[in-house]
């Protein structure tokens, strides 16, 4: 995940100040940001969706192309326009590989989840001129889920993210190499573990009577069409959809999505516009005229909730989690040095960097007077992740000098520290961190009450 | 008269007294008292904006304010070589960030915002903590390792993302900031070490100036988000790395990145 705009607040409604939680959001403001005033990019949560990996659960590692696919999907200089300056990537929008329900741009969302990629922001030659988001899906079980796009016109997820790269979002033409790693990474995030489901998409026997009647529900033929149900589209046996786009009274043709994991996926529908299951029902109960009972909604939410549930959906950032990050995308160069992949090693570079720079963010230095306490601690972890990225940096210029044997010696260096001595040292201080909830409150109450004392 | 002064000083560095002959200390003394001309010059200069910046408030005339307070930031940034070493209680103190009570910082989101009254104590005490510095820094022990830190911990500095509008978003200067940054890198580089570098090691030298002038070539833009921040940030760390190199021929340590960490 990128930690850019970690820095960045706004507090718009005053109200927020008393709930300056692990739900708040900070976007950001002033007139000299890449993004419009008031966009909010979600980078502040401390509870980030858990990303798992079909290889890993397997029993194995991830490989090489994974690896390099995660890199690049989280690398901004993949991307062009305006993404590219404003610091974001792949993962802005699917953090970890999933969504991101607070992602919002003004003008080019109208809710929080969505966000219109056909705009001149990203791509002035890509702008259609109209306002037309769509909901930022999930990428959790994506090997199982084509054809690609909300309206599933492209087969292949090699072309789909190729279009996304080069016309949504304006970037230079990708490598054969690098598509084929961001699919095999894309490829390789699995769903979350859900205990209410066996195979073929069946309840277990754990499941409640309301989720039972819910299932009945679902496979139950419509009232005014018996070849239809909800199973038709959202087979059970097979991820919950049919690969195909249908009209549901939302507008045009769009394709089936998974329900699996989705309790996390919201907002719903192609363009985000619905909240909760509860009005996802309720549409489908009008357009379709079920006949749905107040108990029979409620059993289907009942069912839908069980069928989108998911094993421990996100999990606490932290040092651990930053630093795990920061090696499994720094691997890459266990093999791109050796190969002299020139290539692969400035893009590491580059987003290591960058992570690392993030990273460094989260320990605030002297001047921060919202931060009391532990300042040789947050000194030393600051000193520590910068003197990284200048080995980083040592590493990437040996490399594109030719002097790979340097870029060897380096990258030894690097990875001795970040596995053993950094970690330590950003541990000592990480309880005057901003991966402390009390102290992020109070950093980031700071920045709101400056941002409330310029509008008084 | 503030130019002539630095033209001075400069032409009096730029020839140094022994070529390639082993100097005692890495930097001597006496170039260490001409960066202090230099130091005492911005920080008088910061104190001067301060107190216009007074003047401009007790006459209500808020848009002065804003324009002594910019001015008043000049001298200060350039100062940040040295002000987070040397005067820590103090850099914290007068550049607190977030802060919406004290310092710069705090009559900037006053001054900049949509009530620019009622910053006269804030002022008042940013003029006395500067008045302060005025006084500290024509005595304060400098050392050419702490000077030398001060020049890397800046030039990292720079190429720390400003996506999110930097330190000075509410006064949108925060792009004056990163150019008084470098400026302030280029005058103690050239005062203090540059003279010596291109005896020692002219390659070296030349690597160091010229990440200095890339640097500043690159915050000569319309805007900060005109800023090639992908470019800045890899010239930094370069710049970074170059200095660190030719610490061990200055006669210096390795350059740390945090004040606190020596």
């Amino acid at each position: 995940m990128t930690r850019r705009f970690r820095k960045a607040a706004l507090i718009v409604a005053a109200t927020m100040v008393l709930s300056l939680r692990l739900a708040a959001s900070f976007p950001i403001y002033g007139q000299q940001t890449a993004l419009p005033e008031g966009s909010d990019l979600n980078e502040q949560a401390l509870d980030v969706p858990r990303e798992i990996f079909r290889s890993e659960s397997a029993g194995g590692r991830k490989s090489y192309l994974v690896n390099l696919g995660d890199l690049a999907f989280n690398s901004p200089s993949l991307l062009g326009g305006g993404a590219r300056q404003a610091g974001m990537s792949c993962g802005t929008c699917h953090v970890n590989g999933a969504s991101n329900p607070k992602f919002y741009i003004p003008h080019l969302s109208t809710r929080p989840g969505n966000v219109d990629t056909t705009s001149s922001l990203f791509n002035p030659h890509a702008d259609n001129g109209v306002l037309d988001p769509a909901r930022i899906p999930s990428l959790r079980g994506a090997h199982l889920l084509g054809p690609y796009g909300i309206d599933g016109r492209t087969a292949s997820l090699r072309d789909f993210v190729r279009t996304v790269i080069v016309e949504g979002f304006a970037g230079p033409e990708p490598s054969a190499a690098l598509l084929d790693a961001l699919v095999a990474y894309i490829q390789d995030i699995d769903f979350l573990r859900n205990l209410s489901l066996g195979p073929a998409g069946r309840l277990t026997a754990r499941s409640s009577d309301a989720e039972r009647r819910g299932e009945v529900l679902f496979v139950k033929p419509f009232p005014h069409d018996p070849t239809m149900s909800c199973a038709t589209c959202h087979v059970p046996s097979a991820a919950f959809v049919d690969h195909r786009p249908h009209d549901v009274g939302s507008g045009g043709l769009f394709k089936t999505p998974t329900l699996l994991n989705a309790d996390f996926n919201a907002p719903y529908f192609h363009d985000g516009r619905f909240d909760s299951y509860d009005q996802v029902v309720g549409h489908f109960d009008r357009v379709f005229d079920l006949g749905l009972s107040p108990d029979d909604q409620r059993d289907l939410v009942a069912y839908l909730t069980a069928v989108g549930d998911g094993e421990r959906p996100y999990e606490r950032d932290g040092v651990g989690a930053a630093l795990k990050e920061i090696g499994d995308l720094a691997s890459v160069l266990d093999t791109a040095i050796p190969a002299h992949d020139t290539g692969v090693i400035a893009l590491a570079v580059d987003t290591i960097d960058r992570e690392l720079r993030e990273l460094t963010e989260q320990f605030p230095d002297h001047k921060d007077p919202s931060v009391t306490g532990g300042q040789e601690e947050r000194r030393r972890a600051r000193a520590a992740l910068k003197d990284l990225v200048l080995r980083l940096s040592r590493i990437g210029f040996a490399a594109s000098a030719g002097q790979f044997d340097a870029a060897i010696v380096e990258y030894r260096n690097f990875r001795n520290l970040s596995l053993a001595a950094v970690p330590n040292l950003l541990r000592a201080a990480q309880r005057w961190s901003l991966f402390n909830p009390a102290v992020r409150d109070a950093h980031y109450g700071a920045l709101l009450q400056m941002r409330q004392t310029a509008n008084k | 008269m503030r130019l002539t002064a630095l033209c001075i000083v400069l032409a009096a560095v730029a020839v140094p007294a022994v070529h390639g002959e082993a100097f005692d200390q890495a930097v001597d003394n006496e170039t260490v008292e001409q960066y202090r001309l230099a130091m005492i010059e911005d920080v008088a200069q910061s104190l001067s904006g301060a107190r216009d910046l007074r003047d401009r408030l007790s006459k209500q005339d808020f848009a002065g304010a804003r324009k002594a307070w910019i001015d008043a930031r000049v001298g200060w940034e350039r100062s940040e070589v040295f002000t987070s070493g040397f005067v820590p209680e103090l850099d914290e103190a007068i550049d607190a960030w977030p802060d919406a009570v004290g310092g710069f910082h705090g009559i900037e989101a006053k001054l900049f915002g949509a009530n620019p009254a009622g910053v006269d104590d804030e002022a008042d005490a940013l003029i006395a903590q500067l008045a302060d510095l005025d006084a500290r820094v024509r005595t304060m022990k400098l050392t050419p390792q702490g000077l030398l830190d001060g020049v890397v911990r800046l030039a990292y500095e720079i190429g720390d993302s400003k996506v999110d509008g930097g330190e000075s978003r509410l006064s949108g200067t925060s792009l004056n900031d990163m150019r008084n940054n470098a400026d302030g890198i280029d005058l103690a580089y050239r005062i203090l070490f540059a003279s010596r570098l291109e005896i020692v090691d002219r390659t070296a030298a030349e690597r160091v100036q010229s990440g200095i002038g890339q640097l500043k070539a690159l915050l000569t833009v319309a805007d900060l988000k005109s800023v090639d921040a992908d470019n800045l940030r890899k010239t930094s760390e370069a710049l970074v790395v170059a200095l660190q190199a030719a610490a061990p021929e200055l006669g210096l340590g390795t350059p740390t990145l945090e004040e606190a960490a020596r």
